[in-house]
């Protein structure tokens, strides 16, 4: 049973570890990539009509 | 009520902004693959918001707490399967690359490319009603979380939960999958900080060690190893094995993520990230679950474990943690963490709305009317299609969704739901993809076999989840061996570049 605790405690620190970091990365950068992609979709409809 | 002004000034701050912001996504929509897929647009970034804040909901949070109060951290397994998975298929581009390729727009499609249209439809109608089913208890279970924990009076549980489909319809029916994404990534953040802060708050008010405790008195070693745990064992965790795989190649919300993103590495690299955060997903909230069975579970013993009690009142276990979070959270915490989880409910809501709707429409509307030998729709008349389909599934989910309480755990009702088309659909696309002797009738076998095996054994013998989900996907690779057996190899049709030739819609 306590081989179990450390196995799940160490993998719950690392689920919470990457989950906090990658929310902090995807939220800095992220929003460039929106900006991008509206960029790019107005582009597309404007050839198209 | 346990809101103040600060709260309601969160809450309601944040839902004027996301809507104004998912409005913005109709002026962006020129044809259907911009109102379904974004216009193949997708960059890394933006592809694991949307993806995350697709499949995190206020009812991931809740089944995944019932589940760690049940079983305590033998659940984990669940939530460390469902993130390996995806890192593997991340990282190998198994199934997901190759239908990225291919610029399908929803999974069933793929069975016309393959097969056959007439399997597409069959696909289309199960996916469809799979599906639909699935997202049938979300409003309930999402409301029941909303009232506990601001407190708002149970009476009032359909009147706040049909606001909420509302005004998710509202973006969801006018800006497509633009609208979804550019809303996904506000609620991705929201529900991401709510998450982190829950979780600290859960064990510097309960204490990690009380924890460990609790569930070592309680359950003893079933606690801790999924291998002893009569309700998982091995059969569950290769059940869930088959099922993950299946969920993140072939589920038609992740899919559509997928045949969202700029290209097939950019699809890959999306995967294997998310996957980093399906751990997180499922243990985080599980970690709650077993916080709040720490504090309440005092009650009767229910299957071995005690029930809930709060304030005199015996509670269900699903219950237990936004009762948890009700006494626990200060106000204007209170209010940020029932923004993030409102966040979280209306980024799965519309996604799901979209996706299904998708189905209905791409794969059962209009390939019935060509069967029908009607003229092709022009793309604004295919954009309304789909918009009506969005809005026929909101409102079968408003009636549906508030009046059905499914049986046993979440959780597994939500995997069964799932599997009725899951598993004859991976048996099929897998073959179909890498399998050069398939033909239609193995293809037809496998997803009525797979459909059967899902819904005789669950609903009608009451066979565990873990027999049902073997049976189906065993039924469903039976199925699709023998019937591509007994007859000639269906050719390839057409190849990724033909393809897109081939169906001019599938832009």
């Amino acid at each position: 049973m306590r081989y179990w605790q450390w196995f799940w405690t160490v993998s719950l620190v690392i689920a919470g570890t990457s989950f906090a970091a990658i929310t902090a990365v995807v939220t800095l950068r992220g929003f460039a990539d929106l900006r991008e992609m509206l960029k790019r979709l107005l582009q597309q409809k404007d050839r198209e009509s | 009520m346990n809101f103040t002004i600060l709260d309601w000034a969160i809450v309601s701050g944040y839902l004027v902004v996301s809507l104004a912001v998912g409005l913005l996504g109709k002026k962006y929509i020129g044809n259907v693959a911009h109102y379904l897929v974004a216009g193949r647009e997708l960059g890394t970034y933006i592809g694991i918001a949307t993806l995350a804040a697709t499949e995190i909901g206020t009812i991931t949070f809740m089944y995944n707490a019932e589940l760690g109060y049940k079983y305590g951290f033998s659940a984990f397994a669940a939530a460390l399967i469902s993130g390996f998975v995806m890192i593997i298929i991340g990282r190998t581009g198994f199934v997901i690359s190759r239908l990225r390729q291919l610029k399908l727009m929803t999974v069933p499609e793929f069975f016309e490319v393959k097969y056959s249209r007439g399997l597409r439809l069959v696909t289309g109608v199960l996916v469809a009603l799979g599906g639909i089913l699935n997202m049938g208890v979300f409003l309930k279970i999402e409301g029941e979380f909303l009232t506990i924990v601001s407190g708002i009076n149970a009476k009032y549980l359909i009147a706040v939960m049909t606001v909420i489909l509302v005004l998710e319809l509202l973006y969801t029916v006018l800006g497509g999958m633009v609208a979804v994404v550019i809303t996904d990534f506000i609620q991705y953040v929201l529900l991401s900080v709510a998450t982190i802060l829950v979780s600290v708050y859960a064990v510097h008010h309960v204490g990690w060690a009380n924890i460990i405790r609790k569930v070592s008195v309680t359950m003893g070693a079933p606690g801790f190893n999924p291998l002893a745990n009569p309700k998982f064992g091995v059969t569950f965790i290769v059940w869930q094995i088959l099922l993950w795989f299946s969920i993140h190649t072939c589920w038609q919300t992740t899919a559509m993520r997928m045949f969202s993103t700029k290209s097939p590495e950019t699809s890959k690299r999306v995967m294997t990230w998310t996957g980093f955060i399906f751990l997180g997903r499922g243990m985080l909230p599980m970690l709650w679950g077993i916080a709040a069975l720490t504090l309440f579970g005092v009650g009767a013993l229910e299957k071995g474990v005690p029930l809930p009690v709060v304030n005199g009142v015996t509670l269900t276990p699903i219950d237990a943690m936004p009762a948890m979070l009700a006494g626990m959270l200060g106000p204007g915490v209170k209010g940020i963490v029932i923004a993030g989880m409102l966040a979280a409910t209306m980024s799965v809501n519309s996604s799901y709305l979209l996706g299904w709707s998708a189905v209905i429409s791409q794969d059962v509307i209009l390939p019935t009317r060509q069967v029908m030998g009607k003229p092709p729709l022009s793309t604004t008349g295919q954009i309304w299609v789909n918009r009506l389909a969005n809005l026929f599934v909101g409102l079968f989910l408003m009636f549906w969704g508030l009046y059905y309480t499914p049986p046993g755990a979440v959780y597994l009702y939500l995997n069964i739901t799932g599997t009725i088309f899951l598993a004859g659909a991976f048996v099929c696309v897998v073959g179909g993809l890498y399998w050069k002797r398939v033909n239609t009738t193995g293809g037809y076998l496998a997803m009525l076999m797979g459909a059967a095996g899902a819904i005789i054994p669950f609903f009608f013998l009451h066979w565990s989840e873990n027999v049902t989900g073997f049976a189906a996907f065993g039924l469903a690779a039976t199925g699709l061996v023998v019937g591509s057996l007994i007859g000639p190899p269906t050719p390839n049709k057409r190849d990724p570049s033909s393809l897109v030739s081939a169906t001019p819609r599938t832009q």
